[in-house]
């Protein structure tokens, strides 16, 4: 009963999301929510749906059928403009930052300040530099030179000024695509830091991996994706990691849990 | 060792007096260098050229430049006897520009000498088939021809000095040098290279000139003049000690750790730091270099007429490239810009002509107009078509550039040259009325007024900063801030002179007795030649000389680049721009319109297109099937010369520029030193190499 009025009160509430490439089945009918300042693990192998649902949540993708609700509104997201508009910030995998750009420029890309003279607008590059370096030091980034390119940088380095610029700019929904999966452990322990400063600002978070230990530490519940099927959510407190693992690796939810997600735990 | 001396160490005095005692006397040798030019003792040109005007530009350039060597050097032979730290800094600098001149008046002796040789084996192949029909001659023939072989190869290794020389500016190649311990495992490379390279320049050099004695023998056809034999003494001098001692302080520098730290910034590191923020590295390097080159080969290339006929010939292009740069940085590039022109120039002149479809024949200006509108949409054709089609844009606008030289091919049916003249008597000419002057005036004051008021405190905190904290801590100090004021004065004065200029005009058109309508050619408002600046007898009246081609075209094109560079790097559509080029994925990801951006370059690179035929048309008022074939390819060298990617997201407005100055100064310079200009496209074909290979080595210094 207390998960059912939670899930009234969801940040996000994805229900029955079906999406179909040509005649690929990839999402067939996936229930998805994200609570207020909760950190969801999204988890899934490779090919699972996991990276699909995410991108029609953030309107890279048009649906085929289903409907989200984002603050208790129905909402049509059509472009990852759209997403923006409602809060959605998303750092993905591969196309985060553009190497040849410095980090100011960067940090502000899309949305940039500017000042007015008469008709013209141009760029406040003052404050582009000075708050880039102390939005970055508010998550914990602690950068140089704000005219540095992003190319100069380390992988590690590059995901914390992207995840850095999501924590900024999000208001109320960070999506995190794969963050750590080329990072070293020193990093990737940044990044998980990042995370929890994300959430103590007030925002949700969605942490898309398919590696349980890059975010059991800090997820607070885990949706599990098996080929375009939800396996199910599972809080912190009832599962252990192995158990998580062995889930994405099996796709079989284990004897024990079955008890209560037995409505979803028939699989494919 | 200087650093002892400074801190009155005994060990040290002998080395530090006499390199006080040398910093002085190289301030008494600039100023005498100085004096020596501007009063013609020592001859920098030859002095019985035909097109020679009295004012010798290199002579100007060389005498400010020496009384600014020589404030260097006796500011570090004051800084040096009152044992101040700032005066290492000027040490470094004084002996880098040494090094600096001094190179420069080698190469000025290398370059002439070299070509000569070149030329003379050239000459000596030619009599070789003249004497070979007698055969008496030909024994004495072979060994002039070997002497020329020689003579080739020794230039060559005279420009591999030059490019030794270079390496100066090049960044450090090695990542690891400033490790300690792989310091001499790691670098000698670069050192040692660029070590032998200047030994060689300079052995060349002098064997060069001791060789020239070879010349006369070959009397009437090249001579060697004595200014150049004058020339190499004064260079070694300069060069030499000043390079050693350098490298002694560099070395000395880096054995101590608080030298090094007070010394970070060496000029070296310095000009490099600067040069790798720039994506236009290599063509500022490049333009550097042949405009250093070209003035030292011939004395006709500074002339006023000789610039600007390279400035007017490069002017409708470079306005295109601007368009370019934008399209390239932003990942696409165009190869029917060509095409747009020829369509361009053909409507705007049939329209003159013939009569527009729907406003009949009409004036110069509205013909313009909507030729212009047609470039836009050929443009527009070409966004369109790359982003609905998702095809590469080398496919696109290679498709469009045969389909548009169509239009102009089946327009002017059996290759005929549609003229302007065919058709009317009089050029076009156009009565403008005194308040256009006045409304201009007020508007140059209004831009004036606020480049005052944005431009002017920034300078005046800096300067005040500057001297407040004028300690001595190795920095340049007290010095740096009497820099920063003097800077503040001049800018402060040239705003002055403009506010008058435009007072003047002012008050001339604003008066009863001036304020008459003033008749201009239309096609002279376009791309006119400029006579005169300012009316006569005014204080800022400047004559230019009869002989110099100086376009409107050129007041233009700058005009579009100052607009166009303050667009890509101050506005959020610049930044959209690099963002599209750089990654189009993160682009679109963080809210960008991707496609949008694209189509816009598009129609910028076709307006920009069409204004540049316009200029073409108006230049020489006739349009040909075939007009603007082979642009493309032109104006993309110009552009990658300047720095910008082909795969897109770098490069800079100023750096096509540089790109179309480039191409011009040799286009030009080729032809003053008497190389045939049918060498253009191949000399073109290295230089272009060359910069790429160049701002690839910078960019990659830059992120190591």
């Amino acid at each position: 009963m207390e998960y059912k009025q939670k899930n009234d009160k969801a940040l996000v509430d994805m229900i029955d999301i079906h999406k179909y490439f040509g005649s690929v089945q990839v999402l067939r009918g996936i229930d998805f929510h994200v609570d207020r300042q909760e950190i969801v693990g999204l988890l899934g192998d490779n090919g699972a749906g996991k990276s699909t649902l995410i991108k029609v949540l953030t309107g890279y993708h048009s649906l085929t059928r289903g409907q989200i609700y984002f603050d208790d509104e129905a909402v049509n997201i059509h472009s990852p403009h759209d997403a923006r508009e409602l809060g959605i910030e998303t750092v993905h995998q591969d196309l985060a930052l553009v190497p040849l750009m410095s980090i100011a420029r960067n940090f502000w890309l899309g949305q940039e300040p500017t000042y007015e003279v008469g008709p013209f607008r141009f760029l406040d590059k003052k404050k582009m530099a000075s708050e880039s370096i102390r939005a970055l030091a508010d998550v914990g980034i602690h950068i140089r030179d704000s005219e540095e390119t992003v190319g100069n940088m380390s992988g590690g380095e590059r995901q914390s000024v992207a995840i850095g610029r999501a924590v900024y700019f999000g208001k109320k929904l960070l999506i995190l695509d794969e963050p750590t999966s080329a990072l070293s452990v020193g990093e990737t322990q940044k990044v998980l830091d990042y995370t929890i400063a994300a959430k103590e600002k007030g925002m949700s978070v969605i942490f898309i991996t398919h590696n349980i230990r890059h975010v059991y530490e800090v997820a607070d519940r885990f949706t599990i994706i098996e080929r375009g099927h939800k396996l199910g959510d599972f809080h912190k407190s009832e599962v252990t990691e192995n158990e998580v693992a062995d889930m994405i690796v099996t796709g079989q939810i284990p004897e024990r849990l079955r008890l209560y997600h037995g409505e979803n735990g028939e699989v494919a | 060792m200087m650093q002892a001396y400074i801190e009155g160490k005994r060990e040290a005095s002998t080395i530090g007096s006499l390199v006080t005692f040398l910093a002085f006397l190289f301030g008494i040798l600039g100023i005498a260098i100085a004096y020596g030019t501007a009063f013609g003792w020592i001859p920098l040109g030859d002095r019985a050229q035909i097109l020679r005007s009295d004012v010798n530009t290199i002579e100007i350039i060389v005498t400010v430049i020496s009384l600014v060597y020589a404030a260097c050097c006796l500011r570090t032979a004051y800084g040096l006897y009152t044992r101040e730290q700032a005066s290492l800094r000027w040490s470094q600098w004084m002996m880098f520009i040494s090094v600096m001149i001094g190179g420069a008046i080698l190469l000025s002796v290398a370059i002439p000498v070299g070509l000569k040789f070149s030329l003379l084996l050239g000459q000596v192949a030619d009599l070789r088939t003249l004497i070979s029909q007698d055969a008496g001659g030909l024994a004495a023939l072979s060994l002039s021809i070997g002497e020329g072989l020689i003579s080739i190869c020794l230039f060559i290794i005279a420009l591999l000095a030059l490019l030794a020389l270079l390496v100066f500016l090049i960044p450090p190649l090695e990542p690891l040098r400033d490790q300690p311990g792989t310091r001499w495992i790691v670098s000698p490379p670069r050192k040692f290279i660029q070590a032998i390279l200047t030994v060689l320049g300079i052995g060349v050099i002098c064997f060069l000139v001791a060789g020239a004695a070879v010349v006369p023998d070959y009397p009437g056809q090249t001579t060697i003049r004595d200014a150049e034999n004058h020339r190499l003494l004064a260079g070694l001098l300069f060069f030499l000690p000043a390079f050693f001692a350098y490298r002694v302080v560099r070395r000395v520098e880096e054995q101590s750790d608080e030298l090094r730290r007070a010394l970070a910034l060496t000029p070296g590191k310095f000009i490099r730091a600067e040069l790798a923020k720039s994506p236009s590295a290599g063509a500022i390097i490049g333009f550097v270099a042949i405009l250093m080159g070209f003035t030292m080969a011939t004395d006709l290339f500074l002339e006023p007429s000789s610039v600007a006929s390279f400035l007017s010939n490069v002017a409708t292009k470079g306005v295109i490239a601007i368009g370019v740069t934008y399209l390239m940085i932003s990942g696409e590039f165009d190869l029917s810009v060509g095409s747009i022109l020829g369509v361009t120039a053909l409507s705007f002149m049939n329209f003159m002509t013939h009569g527009a479809p729907v406003f009949g024949v009409v004036g110069p200006i509205p013909a313009a107009l909507l030729a212009i509108f047609i470039a836009f949409i050929l443009g527009a054709i070409n966004g369109v078509l790359l982003i609905s089609t998702r095809i590469p844009s080398f496919i696109v606008t290679l498709g469009t550039m045969l389909a548009f030289r169509a239009i102009t091919l089946v327009a002017i049916a059996g290759g005929r040259i549609l003229r302007y003249s065919d058709h009317h008597e009089a050029l076009p000419v156009i009565g403008i009325s005194n308040i256009v002057f006045i409304v201009l005036a007020i508007i140059g004051l209004a831009i004036v007024a606020f480049t005052a008021y944005r431009v002017l405190p920034v300078l005046y905190r800096g300067a005040m900063q500057a001297w407040s904290i004028r300690t001595d801590n190795g920095d340049f100090g007290t010095s740096g801030a009497i820099l920063r004021g003097l800077a503040l004065l001049l800018v402060l004065l040239l705003l002055l002179a403009i506010v008058v200029w435009l007072a003047a005009v002012l008050s001339y058109h604003g008066s009863a007795s001036g304020g008459q309508i003033v008749e201009v050619g239309y096609f002279d408002l376009f791309n006119g030649r400029v006579l005169a600046i300012g009316e006569e007898g005014d204080f800022f009246h400047l004559q230019i000389p009869r002989n110099a081609n100086v376009r409107l075209a050129i007041v233009w094109w700058f005009i579009f680049v100052v607009i166009f560079h303050i667009v890509l790097t101050s506005t959020s559509f610049g930044n959209s721009i690099f963002a599209t080029g750089g990654n189009e994925g993160a682009a679109r990801a963080q809210g960008v319109n991707v496609d949008r951006v694209k189509l816009q370059n598009f129609v910028i690179v076709a307006l920009l297109t069409g204004i540049a035929a316009i200029y073409e048309t108006a230049r020489n008022p006739g349009v040909d099937p075939l007009k603007g074939t082979g642009w493309e390819l032109e104006v993309i060298a110009m552009t990658v010369i300047g720095g910008a990617l082909l795969t897109g997201g770098y490069g800079s407005v100023v750096g096509s520029l540089l790109g179309a100055l480039i191409f011009g100064m040799l286009q030009t310079g080729l032809v003053l030193v008497g190389i045939e200009s049918r060498l253009f496209s191949g000399t073109i074909g290295v230089i272009i190499i060359a910069a790429v290979v160049l701002n690839t080595l910078v960019r990659g210094a830059r992120q190591n």
